[in-house]
């Protein structure tokens, strides 16, 4: 006799229970909030708001009786995906977060134009939010995004090595700081080879950066192309000298983005160029060897530069967008406004987010937080983009930095590259 | 004669051990930064001995819980590409071993045809249908796209599996009064089932680690490890690494496992039919 518990499972009853389940499933049952608002970012926005008793959108949710759900990817795909659900019929996504050198005419053409929210039923003080980057989000003369966040680039150095090479104060302009790299282009007291400066070779920003430091561009924001070729081959020219030199590591054309964050962590860099938000990963003391040794300041512009004309540092911005075919757009315009508000503006800056806000700078608690608020605030008065948007930009891109690499690495002039990069581009350029 | 042994085994050793550190260096890379201190991962030079931590762990844990989601997620796809591709392999191995047409035979070019055909150029206009089905961001959507390019390539195996298997003993059964499907699921599923295993591993490995079709029609409730680890590398405010790792240890063991479990079967499938006279 088997006396084990037996398991009975009827024809009927497996049928009745899959009907059942599926009823109740169709019916879409309510578990917690009444409406659901589906969010499209980067998982750097969602962190920025807080979570539990930090969750700076708690009033929001409570008086919406919302919930937020967010769907997160890395930048470009996200972009990617975002565009897709825009072009659809409709989609179930509220908002989502764009980059400010995405929107052409078409892309724009895919989001909720904000002028008319924005007038009648306005965000908390519009105009404390930095004009420049709402510019960038205006497309054709339609405002199509609120800014939300932004990474302005600064000049990050090791001050321990800069104190072990002699030198009592970071370079003030672009001269002094190739002085600089050549002197900490040595082996360190601990034994490690330490190279002047690391700069990926794969992003458009950092030429463009040496270009501005003479008063150049890569592309202005009227679709200028090279306005001023000397300018940039001054920039160029930099930047091999460095490389000659070996101030600029024999990697450099397979360095990425991330290299130059763990190089500086190391000791193996002295200087680098990144977003001055990135100084609390930098000197984080899990992950590097200096802690607290890392400081920035902005990117010195030449000696040569007109003292009217500043150095004018790159600026990257997200903002959000409601796309044309969401379904409840009342709802996503109220998220934007509280995202866009003073104080979840402040909680964001607390949580490492840079603000877009002015007035958040000055505030005593973002101050005392980030010691490089005041440095940061001064930069973004005068950046900007890399290069405006247009359907070409991408491949544009990509054909200035392969000049670019090819001189740096000394494969070509830099006066042919600088030739090249106008032949090239020009007719990728808008009409 | 010795001598030239002795130098034509050296030089296979030296083969062999090189072809092992190409292949497990960036693996016991990853799992050792996995365990080591933040500040040790890079370090030059590089700290072959150290104290290990689970502090990457434990943060992917309490920062990253969606990577968990994310492999609950993988695990379900997985297991349903896997049974849909083998079920359809086999019966359809078994159609195209034991019938023979015109139609047929210039049909399995067609299967083969299939495999070469770039998986992006089908995934962008699937966008809007597998939307207009409500079936984006369904575990669903991922098992049977899967399962639909993994297909071809075992049926193709598994009809030389079957092959082998002699059509007599088809015939017997016949004679005892089998039809078709008694006879596939009696006779020759037992038979075939190192055909079906290493199927099994391919949709497995492929399913796993699948990132392309994960991305373009999930986005939270169906969303697997590989998508949440892409975010971890892509994160604007910087990469942790330590945690990357971490993540790319839990995503790598139980497929590693898996297949070193299964490795003769894998074998057994790759070289099928190889010595059919």
């Amino acid at each position: 006799m088997n006396d084990r518990s037996a398991f009975t499972f009827t024809r009927r009853g497996f049928l009745g229970t899959t009907v059942g389940g599926a009823a109740a499933l169709a019916a879409n049952p309510t578990w917690a909030a009444g409406k659901t608002l589906n969010v499209l970012s980067h998982k750097v926005h969602q962190t920025v708001l807080g979570t539990d008793a930090g969750d700076l959108m708690a009033a929001w949710k409570s008086a919406n009786d919302a919930d937020i759900s967010f769907t997160t990817f890395d930048s470009n795909p996200l972009q990617d995906r975002l565009f897709r659900e825009a072009s659809l019929t409709d989609t179930d996504y509220g908002v989502g977060y764009i980059i400010d050198n995405r929107p052409t005419s078409d892309i724009a053409s895919l989001f909720e134009p904000l002028n008319d929210l924005a007038v009648s039923d306005p965000i908390e003080d519009f105009d404390d939010i930095a004009h420049g980057l709402v510019q960038g989000m205006t497309v054709d003369g339609n405002l199509i995004g609120i800014p939300v966040r932004h990474a302005t680039q600064g000049l990050f150095y090791n001050e321990a090595l800069l104190e072990e090479a002699g030198i009592a104060a970071p370079p003030t302009t672009l001269e002094e700081l190739v002085e600089q790299c050549n002197k900490l282009t040595f082996t360190s007291k601990s034994g490690t080879p330490v190279t002047g400066m690391i700069l990926a070779s794969d992003l458009a920003l950092f030429p463009v950066m040496f270009a501005r430091a003479f008063g150049g561009d890569f592309i202005t924001k009227d679709f200028q192309l090279v306005p001023d070729p000397a300018a940039m081959e001054k920039g160029l020219d930099v930047l091999r000298g460095m490389f000659e030199s070996g101030a600029l590591p024999r990697s450099y054309a397979t360095t990425k983005n991330d290299d130059q964050v763990t190089w500086l962590q190391q000791g193996r860099a002295a200087f680098t160029v990144l977003p001055f938000a990135r100084f609390a990963q930098l000197n984080n003391p899990e992950q590097s060897n200096f802690p607290g040794k890392i400081k920035a300041i902005a990117f010195p512009g030449s000696a040569t530069l007109a003292a009217d004309k500043p150095m004018a540092s790159i600026v990257e911005a997200w903002a959000m967008v409601i796309p044309k075919n969401a379904k409840d757009k009342a709802l996503a315009w109220s998220y934007i406004k509280e995202v866009s508000s003073k104080r979840v503006t402040l909680g964001m800056a607390l949580n490492g987010n840079g603000p877009v806000r002015v007035s958040s700078y000055a505030d005593p608690a973002l101050i005392t937080k980030n010691p490089l608020a005041e440095v940061e605030a001064q930069v973004l008065a005068n950046a900007r983009g890399a290069f405006p948007p247009f359907p070409e930009a991408a491949r544009a891109q990509a054909t200035m930095l392969e000049e670019v690499q090819l001189a740096v690495i000394g494969r070509k002039t830099v006066k042919d590259a600088v030739a090249s990069i106008i032949e090239r581009v020009t007719p990728m350029m808008p009409a | 004669m010795r001598i030239k042994r002795l130098i034509i085994g050296s030089g296979k050793a030296v083969a062999v051990t090189a072809l092992l550190l190409w292949s497990l260096l960036p693996i016991a890379f990853i799992v050792m930064s996995s365990f080591k201190p933040g500040r040790e991962i890079f370090a030059v030079p590089p700290h072959y001995i150290f104290t290990p931590t689970l502090d990457h762990f434990t943060t992917l844990w309490t920062r990253w819980g969606v990577f968990f989601d994310g492999l609950v997620n993988s695990t379900i796809i997985t297991a349903g590409a896997t049974a849909l591709a083998v079920i359809a392999s086999t019966a359809a191995g078994y159609a195209y071993s034991r019938n023979s047409s015109r139609f047929l035979d210039s049909s399995v070019l067609f299967l083969i045809v299939v495999r070469l055909i770039p998986p992006i150029v089908v995934t962008l206009p699937l966008f809007p249908i597998v939307n207009a089905l409500n079936l984006n961001d369904t575990h669903v959507v991922l098992m049977v796209l899967y399962a639909t390019f993994f297909v071809s390539l075992g049926t193709v195996l598994m009809r030389t599996f079957i092959d082998q298997i002699p059509r007599e003993l088809d015939e017997a059964a016949q004679i005892d009064g089998a039809g078709r499907w008694t006879i596939l699921r009696r006779v020759i599923v037992p038979l075939a089932a190192p055909g079906i295993l290493a199927v099994a591993v391919f949709v497995v490995v492929f399913a796993w680690n699948e990132f392309l079709f994960a991305f373009i029609f999930t986005a939270t409730k169906a969303k697997t490890a590989p998508l949440v680890i892409s975010e971890m590398i892509g994160s604007i405010d910087g990469v942790d690494w330590g945690v990357l790792f971490a993540a790319s240890t839990l995503q790598l063991a139980p497929v590693l496992l898996f297949v070193i479990f299964m490795n003769r079967y894998l074998v057994a499938g790759m070289t099928a039919g190889a010595t059919k006279g």
